[in-house]
């Protein structure tokens, strides 16, 4: 069945190469399909799913292994829901190629995040860097872009690769994500942590490592980026929380305070960047980048709580991201600018398109009732009870500065006088609005009912760890039991 | 009456290469013969036909125990077969761009030659013992230099001179230092080399190391690199392609069978070690000179350059495992190289414009088909998924770590990170949109090309999902 999940889109992707080169509708209708297929797909086959077949027995074992559960199944909904709100809110000059790359990019992702075997996940790491690649080719502004994006990314994806590769040879097998886990030991540790470690923080991405991430998501078209940075920034964290949090616990805990520190210096970074930026998508891609360190803040305090936080936040996140991202689209479509100070007055000749912005850069600076409130509450509290108090301090004041500059991005945009010489167009048509609706619709509900993220496979902690110095042998066993979705996982691994 | 010191069996061994050697006769006489009809497409099949008979030949001793035929002269096992398929493979992928390019008069003796050198880089494969492997050599490089040379261009001259001075010092050298060796082992026999006393001999340490260096010219490893470019882009499309992977191949398999075999085992690291150094050094050099050509041949030797360092990285720690992967990883280079060879060919008439960078601009407005298959194959020489270019990089990896090579691997990683840029290079020229959308669609007179192209993608893919390495593949001497 998780096989389908990711053939589907990429063999479509594929063919609808056949279409004429025009076509806007007949791919679009073709690409909705396929994504409302692998959104359904996954929620009326109800078990997990799974794949497996043998790959490799020497150096080490890997199986071509893929199923859904816990985190990687609601990782799965969120890509199958922005894909399809991308496919619908495309419309450019090339309809049917952009779709394609997009459903490609759906297919490469499926297999990043329903993958069970680590060498199949850096397979699907690497793959998922093409499409955008193709995207900031064809659409970019820059030709620098996509150097950048390509090379940041596949440095990591090859460090990924050599991690793998020793990581393989010290314990025998890859086949190993979501299994009962015994963390890895001996002095390559640290180093195979540091490979994964590389990667997944160049992917989310982690302050130092983040300077391909502004351009890449301000020169892509906007559906493009609105899948990027809501879904393919968050393999890094699903990287984390199921490779290294379980097999290199005690790298972790002993490297923690560099990403502590690192992802503290983005939420402040970001957040003071996206202040005084005056390109809304810039805005939003540095809002990403503090909004994306609270949840590596999250995973390196390690506590429970912060942690189911943290699963929260990567689904909210991923819903307001990709329809800020969208919506910045349409507005950049109607009048041929981003810039604020070019911009204004929107909210009187387009109320809907409005409204819509409203509810999404909302749901950004966490208002409570938006599922990104319930996100970061939680995550604080984590964060504040595994004993980081200054940690949890310091990450407040970003939160604060989110209210500022989402508030001033929608001040500029829509409130204030209107700007007269750029050219008054329509309000958001039915199959604009349709395309956001589903993400703002997800966003309020998942705000009012967090429970359906925080319950479902994600189970509450078992027991009260109170203030935690680092890890602890019995956190971690319990960590990929409950990122998974359940024990019954290791039963159902086939090959040995 | 002498009594007749070779059994049959040791005909049989060799068979394979006089099927070869025996073929090319035969194209000269059928090139004779049909002059007046379609002669190109008569001395392609014939080679073709004569190729795949030897190969079918080669693979009925496969999994018999290994012989040792002529004295030890040629070994016939699972190593040298699977050296053997490698090369007759890599000749007929060559032999079929032979359909667009070329004079149509100098097809028949460009086959004829190439076969030639075919059955010595065959021979090459089994040859266990000093004599046999010069003579393997120079009866595959003899056949280039002129093959080389076969062109309308000055370039093709000055490469057919550059490669035979060149390639003749080299051959110079590997054969001062097989006397070495001969002189401090008193035989020619790699197997005579593994005497522990050996290694107190300095005659065998200059020896040795003499020895190296002529391999890694003919592999062109780093220090000894520079003429490959040169020599790639004059000679003819077929050519290259045949170069770049059939003389590696069968170098590897000397290379091979002595650092695996043929060393007392004492001495196996220190006299090694500086060889992987310079494969170490090859994957950054050959990836850096990459960043700066204009010229697909010669974007494609410095490519070859590099990934031939992976190769014998992978040789590196002498372990069972690491000789499989790197034939693993040589099939696989084989199929993406030729692949982009057939490309180029595809793009070219006897001018061979395809083989400029520009001329690849906006192909996938052209040609979009070419264009999804050359960046296929790109994709799969850059080490991206799902190619096997992806897997055998991971076997390579983790065989280096294993075997306690893990600085090949970071400069693996590091080569491999610098040649993306390269490789995405030419993929962002294809699908640039800026480009001129009016070129004229070069006409391809290649159409056998298609054919390979498509066997090349579907290997590279099947290898991936069903990376098949042969065990009973360990180089030996005895």
């Amino acid at each position: 069945m998780s096989l389908v999940l990711i053939l589907l889109p990429l063999v479509a992707g594929c063919a609808l190469f056949l279409l004429p080169r025009t076509d806007r509708m007949l791919s679009r209708a073709i690409g909705c399909m396929v994504a409302a297929i692998t959104f359904f797909l996954p929620l009326v086959a109800g078990n997990n799913g799974t794949f497996a077949a043998h790959w490799l027995s020497r150096p080490f074992t890997a199986s071509l292994h893929f199923a859904w559960g816990g985190l990687s199944l609601w990782l799965v909904l969120l890509l199958a829901l922005c894909t399809f709100c991308a496919v619908l809110a495309t419309n450019m000059a090339q309809t049917r190629t952009m779709v394609a790359l997009l459903l490609m990019l759906e297919g490469t992702m499926m297999g990043v995040f329903t993958a069970r075997d680590i060498l199949a996940f850096a397979l699907f790491w690497d793959l998922m860097l093409i499409p955008p690649f193709f995207a900031l080719v064809g659409w970019g502004e820059h030709r620098e872009t996509a150097w950048r994006y390509l090379i940041y990314n596949f440095s990591g994806g090859l460090l990924l690769l050599l991690a793998t590769a020793a990581f393989g040879v010290i314990y025998g097998s890859t086949d190993v994500i979501g299994a009962a886990a015994h963390p890895i030991v001996g002095g390559w540790a640290p180093w195979i942590f540091a490979g994964f470690a590389f990667a997944f923080a160049v992917k989310t991405p982690l302050f130092p490592l983040h300077t391909w991430m502004p351009a890449t998501y301000a020169d892509s078209p906007p559906p493009m980026v609105s899948v990027v940075s809501s879904v393919q920034s968050k393999a890094g964290l699903y990287g984390f929380l199921v490779i290294t949090l379980p097999f290199m616990p005690a790298a972790m805990a002993e490297w923690r305070w560099i990403f502590i520190t690192a992802s503290l210096i983005s939420l402040l970074y970001g957040a003071f960047i996206a202040l005084a930026q005056n390109d809304a998508k810039r805005i939003v891609a540095y809002s990403s980048l503090s909004h994306l360190g609270l949840i590596v803040l999250a995973i390196f305090s390690a506590n429970p709580v912060a942690l189911q936080g943290a699963v929260v936040y990567i689904v909210a996140h991923g819903l307001f991201s990709a329809a800020l991202f969208l919506i910045l689209g349409y507005i950049e479509q109607r009048k041929d600018t981003r810039s604020l100070v070019r911009l204004g007055g929107l909210g009187k000749a387009n109320p809907k398109l409005a409204g819509a912005f409203t509810i999404a850069a909302l749901g950004a600076l966490g208002l409570p009732g938006l599922a990104g409130f319930v996100g970061e509450l939680v995550i604080l509290t984590g964060v504040f009870q595994s004993g980081y108090f200054w940690p949890a301090l310091i990450a407040l004041v970003p939160i604060v500065l989110a209210s500022a500059y989402m508030l001033r991005l929608l001040q500029g945009i829509i409130n204030g006088p209107q700007v007269n010489d750029i050219p008054q167009r329509r309000d958001l048509t039915w199959i604009e609005g349709l395309a956001v609706a589903p993400l703002l619709a997800a966003l309020v509900a998942l705000g009012v009912y967090p429970y359906a993220v925080l319950s479902s496979g994600v189970a509450a902690p078992s027991g009260r760890y109170g203030i935690s110095s680092g890890f602890t042998r019995h956190e971690v066993m319990g960590a990929p039991s409950f990122m998974m979705g359940g024990a019954e996982l290791g039963a159902e691994r086939r090959f040995k | 009456m002498i009594s007749n010191p070779y059994t049959s069996q040791d005909w049989i061994a060799v068979a394979p290469l006089f099927i070869v050697g025996g073929v090319a006769l035969v194209v000269l006489l059928a090139d004779l013969l049909a002059r007046k009809y379609a002669n190109r497409y008569v001395s392609m099949f014939i080679g073709i036909a004569g190729l795949i008979a030897a190969g079918v030949y080669a693979a009925y001793s496969y999994g018999q125990p290994p012989h040792n035929a002529f004295g030890g002269g040629f070994i016939l096992g699972g190593f040298s077969i699977v050296f053997e398929e490698i090369i007759i493979i890599a000749a007929i992928f060559s032999l079929v761009l032979y359909s667009g390019i070329g004079r149509e008069d100098r097809v028949a003796g460009s086959t004829a030659l190439m076969l030639w050198s075919t059955a010595g880089a065959m021979l090459m494969a089994g040859a266990a013992n000093l004599m046999t492997i010069f003579l393997g050599l120079e009866l595959l490089s003899l056949g280039l230099y002129c093959l080389c040379g076969l062109a309308d261009r000055p370039t093709a001259r000055e490469a057919a001179l550059k490669y035979l001075i060149l390639s003749s010092t080299a051959s110079g050298f590997l054969l001062f230092g097989m006397a070495m060796l001969f002189g401090a082992t008193g035989s020619v026999t790699l197997a005579s080399l593994v005497a522990p006393g050996v290694g107190a001999n300095p005659l065998y340490w200059m020896g040795g190391g003499l020895f190296l260096v002529g391999l890694a010219f003919k592999l062109s490893l780093f220090p000894f690199h520079v003429w490959s470019p040169d020599v790639y882009e004059g000679a003819p499309l077929p050519v290259t392609a045949y170069m770049s992977v059939v003389t590696k191949a069968a170098t590897l398999a000397v290379f091979a069978r002595f650092a695996y075999a043929a060393l007392p085992p004492a001495s196996t690291h220190a006299l090694l070690m500086p060889f992987y150094i310079i494969a170490g050094i090859s994957m950054i050099a050959g990836n850096l000179g990459m960043l700066a050509q204009t010229d697909m041949k010669r974007l494609l030797a410095y490519s070859g350059i590099a990934q031939i360092g992976y190769v014998v990285a992978a040789l590196a720690g002498g372990t069972q495992q690491g000789v499989r992967y790197a034939i693993y990883y040589l099939v696989a280079y084989k199929f993406m190289n030729l692949g982009a060879f057939a490309v180029v060919a595809l793009l070219s008439t006897d001018k061979e414009e395809g083989s400029r960078i520009s001329s690849f601009h906006g192909l996938a407005h052209r040609h979009p088909v070419l264009a999804a298959a050359m960046t296929f194959f790109l994709l799969a020489l850059a080490g991206f998924p799902p190619t096997a270019g992806f897997l055998g990089k991971i076997l390579i990896l983790s065989v280096n770590v294993s075997a306690g090579y893990a600085w090949l691997a970071g400069l693996l990683i590091a080569g491999t990170a610098i040649s993306v840029y390269a490789y995405f290079k030419v993929i962002r020229l294809m699908y640039d949109r800026h480009a001129p959308r009016a070129q004229e669609v070069v006409a391809s007179r290649a159409p056998l090309a298609y054919v390979s192209v498509a066997i090349c993608l579907v290997f590279i893919v099947v290898m991936t999902f069903y990376p098949y390495t042969p065990s009973n593949v360990l180089p030996m001497v005895k």
